[in-house]
């Protein structure tokens, strides 16, 4: 059985997401070990350096209308991560997402199908990723998802893709505040339908994420240290999800 | 007390509570350990059910993280690596404790 991780990579006008990436992959080979695959477009595949560990494939339809956090956002394509996967178990991974350690490894070894995390938490203590009050569904987090390919998981990722061309009907019908898409409500929905309207399994930890307000003054190969609110300190030996694009140029 | 020196305290006060709070999140998610293809996670709870089990009955059945029933068929190799994991991640919880502890006011 191959396995391997899936990124999707998509330039913006203001974020450099390949330099993310660049990082994102270097701890992936250094802790996951596995081999990469990389979805861009054309203009930011030219970015690229090669790298002996890393496919790339490259579509240039790319929905570029969407934003988040006020900025262009076209991480949009995820849906189709079956398709685009080359393995037979497959972690997708948002390129922000920082793997210290080999955990994920080690949650492919299981028989799920289909893993996905359920919580997340702010590392900075302010509670600034809860967002319980703004549907009627609990979210999911989409920043990472380990797959097998079956007929059941090929199941979720069309019901994704049905979700995605029809999002605004869902965000009314589950009254999510938050129009532009976003994967998490796409895959909290589609699980909540394909579940029966009941629960569904999960990664059973939260995400530790460093807000959008965070500074990223450091990373290396242990974690990286971290500015918020004029504290400073420093976490290592764990995964970290990071939404300050500003990491590009640390 | 000084308003400037009631500040610093709260500022220690602050940093340590923010280590530890992420300090236990990090244990917590070092818990998970995965046996025999499910997902555990090597807390307390596991511990004692898996050796309560293990005293009268040589394979059983529990729940993962997930409510899904698992076969236990090796009680010791499983309890094992339960203690294991716990304690790693105990362990490194404690260290960064005790380093806290030295810094609280």
């Amino acid at each position: 059985m191959r396995r391997g991780v899936l990124l999707y990579c998509f330039n913006t006008p203001e974020t450099a997401y390949h330099r993310i990436a660049n990082r994102c992959v270097q701890l992936i080979e250094q802790n996951l070990k596995l081999p990469i695959t990389i979805v861009c477009d054309s203009s930011t595949l030219s970015q690229w350096q090669p790298r002996p560990n890393c496919d790339f494939v490259t579509i240039d339809e790319v929905d570029r209308t969407n934003t988040k956090l006020s900025k262009p956002w076209y991480n949009t394509e995820r849906h189709l991560a079956y398709d685009h996967s080359p393995y037979d178990h497959t972690v997708v991974m948002d390129v922000d997402y920082f793997c210290f350690t080999d955990k994920l490894l080690r949650l492919m070894d299981t028989d799920y199908d289909f893993l996905i995390h359920k919580n997340a938490h702010d590392v900075t203590d302010r509670n600034t990723l809860k967002y319980n009050r703004e549907s009627m569904l609990d979210l999911v987090w989409a920043t990472v998802l380990i797959f097998r390919k079956t007929d059941r998981v090929k199941k979720i990722f069309d019901t994704v893709r049905l979700i995605k061309n029809n999002y605004q009907h869902f965000c009314k019908l589950y009254r999510i505040s938050y129009s532009n898409f976003r994967n998490d409500y796409a895959f909290a929905i589609a699980l909540n339908q394909l579940s029966g309207f009941v629960d569904f399994d999960s990664i059973p930890e939260s995400i530790a994420t460093v807000p959008a307000d965070a500074d990223i003054l450091t990373v290396n190969n242990e974690g990286m240290t971290i500015s918020s609110m004029d504290k400073q300190f420093t976490l290592q030996h764990q995964d970290l999800h990071v939404l300050n694009k500003e990491i590009a140029d640390v | 007390m000084e308003p400037l020196e009631l500040k610093k305290i709260s500022d220690i006060s602050f940093d340590a509570n923010l280590q530890k709070y992420n300090a236990l999140k990090k244990a917590q998610s070092d818990l998970i350990t995965v046996y025999n293809n499910h997902i555990f996670r090597a807390d307390a709870h596991t511990i004692c059910l898996t050796r309560t089990l293990a005293e009268t009955h040589k394979e059983f059945y529990m729940l993962d993280t997930n409510d899904n029933p698992v076969s236990i068929t090796d009680p010791q190799a499983f309890l094992a690596t339960l203690i294991a994991r716990n304690q790693s991640a105990l362990n490194t919880y404690h260290q960064l404790h005790q380093t806290l502890k030295n810094k609280k006011v």
